[in-house]
């Protein structure tokens, strides 16, 4: 950790790189190996298998029923029923609904029943992902007779089903425990992603909504995109702003929570439970109803402009429309406000887990307290800590609600259709949702995501709480 | 090896074609079932109807809902319909609910709102014959809710209530010799609210007086709604040919920086709280407090100020005597505040018309039409103007209930109010507008170096940036 | 002698570290304290203050808040958002532990790939994907369903693992690789003792993802259209402008379960971490 120099850092990130050039140069280089030994086993599968694998190649679970694995046959019959009702009743029309998007223009005013072009696209999506599903299911019921054909030819007794079964509590414990976050994340966070990223290609928005149809465009949006003069000087500057933003207020956030944590840790305070409630009530109340205090508490009739007037002052326009740094930083400040008690929190909890020995070594040493905190303190929480401060850095660089609340409803000369203070989640808000054009909104929200991702996985793949997870293990 | 491949191929080929067929024969169906469907309205009731009618909060919370639904279920209770609260947010979103069965039967909401649902035909055009109040709401209402779709003029609404502004005071403010000083034109009305050069001597006056603790008029300009009737008065608009072109944006069209100075002139005679909007919702208890002589707002919220002044410990005589509701001020030809000499021309300003109109998506069209009937006849329109203080928009209650829903009105039909643009592109207005006003609101408050506005020509130019981001904002992405 | 010499710099630095405390919890209390003077002011506008305070106290906005229920009806409000909340925390809880657990303590093909994807998808802007969330919860019939939105808040909740996969790592395996001699199968280990020893991280995860549910707004009011059906943080943002009082006093209620959650399991929260774990 101590010879972190930037010099290492940064041959540290060439090394990341041309690492990964090396890895996808070998992969591409093992392919052909890969393929063959993937296939071989679907060869072999193919040579060798017996009728009652081929009753499985058939009808799914035909050949488990064969070889009397009851239990295991009537579900994958089962799975196979399901599959074929789905497809007949709405999977079929579905999957050819995703291309078309749609025929028929409905027509409220006379009773005419039209296609929804964005739900067929949804379904559509659905579908596909179903018949991929069947396949991975289909697949496994071959591989899974042919390993029975095994063992009946050597004799041997195939696994009886209770004994994979209770494979799933141990074993393969893993494939018990991430089946439903894993269908959970994917219906409900991958697949409106899939769905979005499709809208891109598509001339969904402004009049183009259903019930009208919508179309594929192919990369239309984006060609759009680049050539529009006013979208490249807007987009970098947000850019600039929305990451010193994210640095900045991540920074401040982690190094305030771990300060008051440390504060709060004292020996010498007392009545911690007490005054850690001042800002667990700030992560009570909740975000938007604060920013809507802390806009009214800077705004020109506010208590702290009262103050000021009071006071013979003139009034500040802390967010007005010649605010720029001022309104940064009070929504730096907000920011602050609103995450350091989740921070502190989380700081809290990882001190107290810290080794108490190395303090009192190092107090031996005669080591200040600041060194103390330079040497042994930090590294050990930054290194507990790596992926959240990430995570925390993705959900700052797409904060909405700070800018929204503060200071919503400004277009600025210079800016297409921002000011100064939107990052570039507001802007995308602006063009998308605002003015309703969800496709090219959509087109804009992958460029960002390339951008932003390629930053945060290289910092997360280069973080040690990734590399060495095993450190404490 | 080969047995094996076929039943393989065999697997995925049953598969494959059972979703290719079935999926193109359902998308054809598809195709052959849809034929020319038929008028909705044949004036026949579908008995056993439920309507669910989304009202406003203010008509549910003053209870004219209740007395609304009670009234029509007891007049319909033969035919079996009964209309209930759909019980859904004031600004729900039909485009949104109403495809997947979630929206209301009829909804009352802003002419802008419901007209935006028109290109989507998430709402009835109705049949103009079987609207009762046809001939008693007068043409420039109906304008607000008429578009033409399939190559014909259509309405789409029914008016209920005309939103405009009004200029409220404190009359008990006024200086006690007016009569004397302050009535140039002699006809027995205080100067100071008929003519905005003398409500700006006026606030200046009470202003510099009181050391910057009391104002004259004073609203903040940050809402377009009530900052945009300035420029219309010289010449301005939203929208071209009637506010139906949104190619045409005319912010700085004729002599509209004028207006921009009209502003940025008023600004100075306020403070700085005029510049965001933390005056707007403290407006009820500065008035009450003396705080501010006059500011401007909607005619639904007068019970507001009624409310703060009897907190502030007035008696009702004195609030029905001294809280008066009036006409906006005119304004100077001359497009300065303190050069009445070429002079006057009547204010414009942004209004409204809110109306019921009827789901595209309900079962039960005919009874909703009976119900928007029902709702707009000249009883059910006088009960919800003297609970809900509304503006009414047909002509013969508004006669007859007189004072300012009669001024409204007339201001209406003369154009002093301009509807809001009912297309869906006025969506995109508000925020240029809205930063505009900020900006030029902050003018004098500007050290003299930093002044941004200061010439006619700057105005100018940042009103023609505004409708070139309004422009943008439609047009570019499209 | 030299104990003496000490004393008063310690004073001096206690003196300090509770004024720093006291600083930083009157900026904590400072935004919160006119919510809280607002509803508890008579008028219950922020504008008839004298000065910082109220000219007069009162409960009234309290009272109308629990008893004038025709158009805004918060008890109900607060009792939705209690239910919705509840049910997501104990759910998203159970899923984001047991993820966590399994990426921490198993290792399988295309593990690594998942925890990069992870990552990857929190940077999609969420109101972008809110469309396809409506769109499919109109195609399964969750409009208008509370359990709508305890199934969007339970399925995201495992997105956030990360913390919980950090806990678990300073666990050392050693324990379980005892228990794994002694013939108690992978899930046995995870009920019987991963999971006793992570009572702290489960504290802190339940009252996390507790307080997402309970502030957010964008999916309820996205989700549910029923009036009667609305949670606290949507039934405040359709109140009138001129409904100030009664939003002060709704914002401030709105804060009492979170406290008390806090008081009740503070002790497990901060110091039960340190209790948990295992020295390095």
């Amino acid at each position: 950790m101590e010879n972190l120099t930037k010099q290492s850092a940064k041959s540290k990130i060439v090394g990341f790189f041309s690492d990964r050039g090396r890895k996808i140069s070998e992969f591409f280089k093992s392919l052909p190996q890969r393929i063959k030994t993937k296939f071989a086993g679907a060869k072999e599968i193919l040579y060798e298998g017996n009728g009652k694998v081929r009753a499985s190649m058939l009808i799914m679970g035909l050949g488990q029923l064969m070889y009397r694995q009851w239990a295991k046959g009537i579900l994958y019959m089962l799975v196979q029923a399901a599959f074929l009702a789905y497809f007949i009743l709405r999977g079929a029309s579905d999957f050819i609904g995703f291309f078309t998007l749609g025929t028929q223009e409905s027509n409220a005013w006379y009773g005419i029943e039209g296609d929804n072009s964005v739900i067929m696209m949804l379904m559509g999506i659905l579908s596909i992902i179903a018949i991929i599903f069947y396949a991975v299911i289909y697949v496994s019921n071959i591989k899974d007779c042919y390993v029975i054909q095994c063992a009946a030819d050597t004799l041997k007794n195939p696994k009886s089903f209770k004994k994979e079964l209770a494979e799933l509590l141990n074993q393969k414990f893993y494939k018990t425990a991430l089946a439903l976050p894993i269908v959970g994340v994917s219906v409900f966070s991958i697949l409106p992603i899939i769905f979005m990223i499709l809208i891109a290609f598509t001339n969904y928005g402004g009049n183009i909504v259903p019930p009208a149809l919508v179309d594929w465009v192919g990369f239309d949006n984006f060609g759009r995109i680049l050539t529009l003069g006013q979208f490249a000087p807007t987009f970098f500057k947000i850019f600039g702003w929305n990451i010193l933003w994210a640095v900045l207020s991540t920074a401040l956030n982690y190094f305030a929570g771990l300060g008051l944590a440390l504060l709060l840790n004292k020996k010498c305070v007392k009545g911690k439970t007490i005054w850690r409630l001042f800002p667990i009530l700030a992560y009570a109340v909740p975000g938007f109803i604060t920013l809507i205090a802390f806009k009214y508490m800077f705004s020109y009739g506010g208590p702290i402009n009262q103050m000021i007037t009071d006071a013979g002052g003139t009034a500040i326009g802390f967010l007005d429309i010649d605010a720029k740094w001022t309104a940064r930083l009070i929504g730096l400040f907000a920011n602050a406000w609103l995450n350091i008690p989740s921070s502190m929190l989380l700081a809290t909890g990882i001190l107290s887990n810290m080794n108490s020995d190395l303090y009192e070594a190092a107090r031996v040493d005669g080591a200040s307290a600041w060194k103390q905190f330079v040497k042994i303190t930090l590294p050990y929480v930054l290194f507990a800590t790596m992926p959240v401060l990430i995570s925390q850095f993705i959900a700052n660089f797409n904060n909405f609600g700070i800018f929204y609340f503060l200071r919503g409803g400004l277009y600025m000369d210079g800016y297409f259709l921002a000011s100064d203070t939107d990052l570039l989640i507001n802007w995308l808000y602006n063009m998308s949702i605002d003015n309703n054009y969800y496709s090219i909104g959509a087109a804009i929200s992958i460029i960002i995501f390339i951008v932003t991702s390629v930053i945060s996985l290289a910092v997360y793949v280069l973080s040690p709480s990734y590399k060495q997870e095993e450190t404490y293990q | 090896m080969g047995k094996n491949l076929s039943a393989l191929v065999a697997h995925i080929a049953v598969i494959v074609a059972i979703i290719i067929t079935l999926g193109l024969v359902s998308a054809f169906a598809a195709g052959a079932s849809a034929g020319q469907g038929s008028d909705r309205f044949t004036g026949e009731l579908e008995e056993g109807a439920t309507l669910r009618i989304l009202e406003n909060d203010t008509a549910i919370k003053q209870g004219y809902l209740k007395e609304l639904l009670d009234a029509f279920n007891a007049e319909y209770a033969e035919y079996g319909i009964t209309a209930v609260d759909a019980n859904m947010d004031q600004y729900t979103d039909l485009e949104n609910d109403g495809p997947y069965g979630y929206g209301p039967d009829v909804l009352y909401q802003a002419n802008d709102r419901i007209m935006r649902y028109v290109d989507g035909r998430h709402i009835m055009p109705l049949p103009v014959d079987a609207i009762d109040c046809l001939d008693v709401v007068g043409e420039q209402a109906w304008m607000a809710y008429s578009a033409v779709s399939d190559g014909q003029t259509n309405i789409f609404g029914v008016p209920v209530n005309i939103q405009g502004p009004l200029l409220y005071y404190r009359k008990d403010l006024l200086p006690e010799n007016w009569e004397e000083e302050w009535d140039d034109d002699e006809n027995g009305v205080c100067d100071i609210v008929e003519y905005w050069t003398d409500l700006y001597r006026f606030s200046k006056q009470r202003k510099e007086e009181s050391g910057g603790t009391q104002f004259g008029y004073m609203r903040s300009f940050l809402e377009p709604y009530f900052s945009v009737g300035y420029l219309y008065s010289y010449g301005g608009y939203t929208f071209g040919n009637n506010n139906t072109d949104p190619t045409d944006i005319g912010h700085s069209a004729g002599n509209a920086e004028l207006g921009g100075r009209v502003i940025r002139q008023l600004a100075s005679i306020m403070d700085e709280r005029c510049i965001d909007d933390s005056v707007t919702t403290g407006a009820y208890s500065a008035l009450a407090s003396g705080e501010f002589f006059a500011t401007i707002t909607t005619p639904d919220v007068y019970t507001m100020f009624v409310d703060e002044m009897k907190a502030d410990g007035y008696s009702d005589e004195f609030i029905a005597e001294n809280l008066v509701t009036a006409d906006i001020p005119k304004l100077p030809v001359s497009g300065d505040l303190e050069d009445e000499s070429q002079g006057f021309i009547e204010s414009k300003m942004m209004g409204g018309v809110n109306g019921y109109a009827i789901s595209s998506y309900t079962d039960y069209p005919n009874a909703a039409l009976a119900f928007v009937n029902f709702a707009t006849s000249y009883e059910m329109i006088s009960r919800r103007n003297e609970l809900l203080g509304i503006v009414p928009a047909r002509s013969d209650v508004a006669s007859d209930v007189g004072g300012l829903s009669e001024v409204i009105n007339a201001n209406l039909e003369e154009g002093n109010i301009v509807v809001m643009p009912s297309i869906k592109e006025n969506a995109q207005i508000w925020t240029p507008l809205q930063t505009f006003f900020q900006d030029i609101a902050k003018d004098p408050y500007r050290t003299p170096a930093e002044y941004k506005y200061d010439t006619l020509e700057k105005i100018k130019a940042a009103l023609q940036n505004v409708d070139q981001q309004i422009y943008d904002a439609i047009f570019t992405l499209q | 002698m030299k104990k003496i010499k000490i004393k008063p710099q310690k004073l001096f630095n206690v003196a300090i570290t509770y004024l720093i405390i006291l600083a930083v919890c009157f900026i904590f209390l400072f935004p919160i304290l006119w919510l809280v003077l607002a509803s508890f002011s008579k008028t219950g506008s922020i504008y008839s203050f004298d000065g910082f305070f109220p000219t007069e106290f009162s409960l009234d906005s309290f009272i109308r808040l629990f008893t004038d229920t025709d158009l805004y009806n918060y008890p109900r409000w607060f009792l939705n958002t209690l239910f919705i909340a509840l049910m997501s925390s104990l759910i998203g809880t159970t899923l984001t532990i047991l993820t966590a657990y399994v990426m921490s303590r198993f290792r399988f093909k295309s593990r690594k790939t998942m925890m990069k994807m992870t990552l990857i998808l929190g940077m999609f802007p969420s109101f972008m994907t809110m469309t396809a969330v409506y769109l499919m919860m109109t195609q399964f019939n969750l409009i208008n369903q509370q359990w709508g939105l305890i199934l969007i808040y339970s399925a995201g909740a495992p997105m956030g693992y990360l913390t919980q996969k950090g806990f678990f790592d300073t666990i050392p395996s050693s324990i379980d690789e005892a228990a794994r001699i002694d013939g108690a199968s992978n899930f046995i280990i995870f009920i019987k003792i991963t999971l006793p020893l992570a009572a702290p991280m489960i504290v802190y995860t339940l009252l996390s993802s507790f307080v997402w549910p309970w502030s957010d707004f964008i999916l309820p009011q996205l989700l549910l259209k029923n009036k009667d059906l609305y949670t606290v943080a949507v039934g405040l943002m359709s109140l009138d402008d001129t409904e100030f009082s009664r939003f002060a006093a709704g914002s401030v209620f709105i804060a009492v379960p979170i406290v008390i959650f806090y008081f009740a399991l503070s002790k497990f929260l901060i110091s039960g971490l340190s209790a948990g774990a295992v020295k390095q």
